[in-house]
């Protein structure tokens, strides 16, 4: 069926009546759901046929309302009604009722019983699934931790790594950071977590003394516990300094903060 | 009161939403009613069926299908007809014209009379509405009692359809679109 056909065959009025059979009455819904141009024509017709009613209305007399309303005051409460009307009909075989009403609740009962159940199954396995990711996630991060935590005993417990402290002058009492050397394996770490914190457009740089000439090692952000910096043959000392953001090639030795000899 | 809010607060049984609801449509459907049992004593019973049943059945309308006022009508002409079958065990036989003898050729009643727009039409339009409308003949019913042929009459209805729809203010462009549809697809 379609737009024309129903058109065509005044079915949108007939359904507007109610006078199509279930089948039919089917078809023009969902023709009417999917044509938004029916669907349109159908709402005009049904103001039209609206607007003729109102324009023919005739009112009732005022105790229809009241008889209305007092109807609806007396059957306020149903369920009273309908436990009337069963006890009213006699025709009922009273156990056969009982028998069937028994049933019926161990039914509901039993039913309601096994639904809980399930409810709570299905809730534990929840539980149980939420509890498991949440377990992998943890063993995740002390996984990663413990990596970290042997990386660092490793180098640590290296016979070749020597602790450099590094502590704060007058300009920064209460800096602290510690620089792992290794010369054998050519390596520095350092951790630089007791270093006070900066503003966005400042960054800790350290530096190597070679013959009086500084060279940088690199950046030293705070937010690491450890970091590579590079390796310098030769150095002398190690030396942190306070830099504009990014890093310069020279060091603002003003705001030199902390320095150890090797 | 916004119409969807009172359907809304009746759904959840407000009976001041019922009541409101019935000050704006039960004139309407008392019109359609009457007109359609021609008894002022039974057509009041009626009416406070329809709103009982309006108020007992107010889920199953359903918004998206139609308007208030369309499923209300419904409810109140198969109402009205089944009252009238169960009434007059005439009226349940086939012949039409017991059916036509009955309800057709008694003395016309003062409220029988049609107002507004409706009157603007030709006769046999006005009536066309009336039977399908106001007395709830289905089609092979009112083209017997009007004496023309089915598709005559369908036509007639088609062409009653078309005029209303001219009469009432808002609908001259969704007209041409119509017709457009009936003459191409």
């Amino acid at each position: 069926m379609d737009r024309k056909t129903i058109l065509e065959q005044g079915l949108l009025l007939a359904y507007l009546l109610d006078e199509l059979d279930g089948n039919q009455r089917e078809q023009v819904e969902q023709v009417l759901a999917e044509d938004p141009v029916l669907r349109e024509e159908f709402t005009r017709l049904e103001a039209d046929f609206e607007n003729l009613a109102m324009e023919n209305a005739i009112a009732p007399p005022a105790s229809v309302r009241k008889r209305l309303e007092t109807k609806l005051e007396t059957t306020e409460q149903p369920s009273q009604e309908g436990i009337r009307s069963l006890k009213g009909t006699k025709t009922y075989d009273r156990t056969r009722l009982l028998v069937a009403a028994s049933m019926a609740a161990l039914f509901a009962l039993s039913t309601f019983w096994l639904y809980t159940r399930w409810q709570e199954a299905e809730e534990n396995i929840r539980l149980a699934r939420e509890e498991q990711q949440q377990l992998k996630e943890t063993l995740e991060i002390l996984s990663g931790e413990m990596r970290e935590v042997q990386q660092l005993n490793a180098m640590l417990n290296d016979g070749d790594m020597i602790p450099v402290l590094l502590k704060g002058n007058r300009l920064s009492p209460e800096a602290r950071a510690v620089a792992y050397v290794n010369h054998k394996t050519r390596s520095v770490m350092v951790n630089p977590k007791a270093l006070p914190p900066l503003s966005e457009n400042e960054t800790y740089q350290m530096w190597a003394d070679v013959d009086g000439e500084m060279i940088s090692m690199g950046l030293v952000p705070t937010d690491q516990e450890l970091v590579a910096l590079a390796y310098i043959d030769r150095a002398e000392s190690l030396n942190i300094t306070i830099e504009p953001k990014g890093g310069s090639d020279h060091p603002t030795v003003e705001r030199l903060i902390s320095n150890a000899y090797l | 009161m916004d119409e969807n809010l009172q359907i809304e607060r009746l759904r959840e049984g407000d009976k001041n939403a019922l009541y409101s609801l019935y000050d704006r449509y039960s004139g309407a459907l008392f019109g359609v009613v009457l007109r359609m049992c021609r008894d002022r004593g039974m057509a009041e019973d009626l009416l406070q069926e329809i709103f009982l049943t309006i108020w007992e059945k107010i889920d199953q309308f359903d918004p998206s299908k139609g308007k208030f006022y369309t499923w209300a009508y419904r409810i109140a002409r198969n109402k009205t007809l089944n009252a009238l079958r169960k009434s007059d065990p005439l009226i349940q036989t086939e012949d039409m014209r017991v059916y036509k003898d009955i309800r057709e050729e008694e003395t016309t009643q003062d409220f029988e009379a049609l107002n507004g727009v409706v009157m603007k039409l030709e006769d046999h339009h006005q009536k066309v509405i009336e039977l399908v409308y106001f007395k709830g003949y289905t089609h092979r019913e009112a083209h017997k009692i009007m004496g023309v042929p089915l598709g005559t009459f369908k036509s007639y209805v088609r062409q009653a359809l078309i005029q209303l729809r001219e009469k009432y203010p808002t609908a001259f462009t969704l007209l041409l679109l119509c017709l457009d549809v009936i003459e191409h697809g």
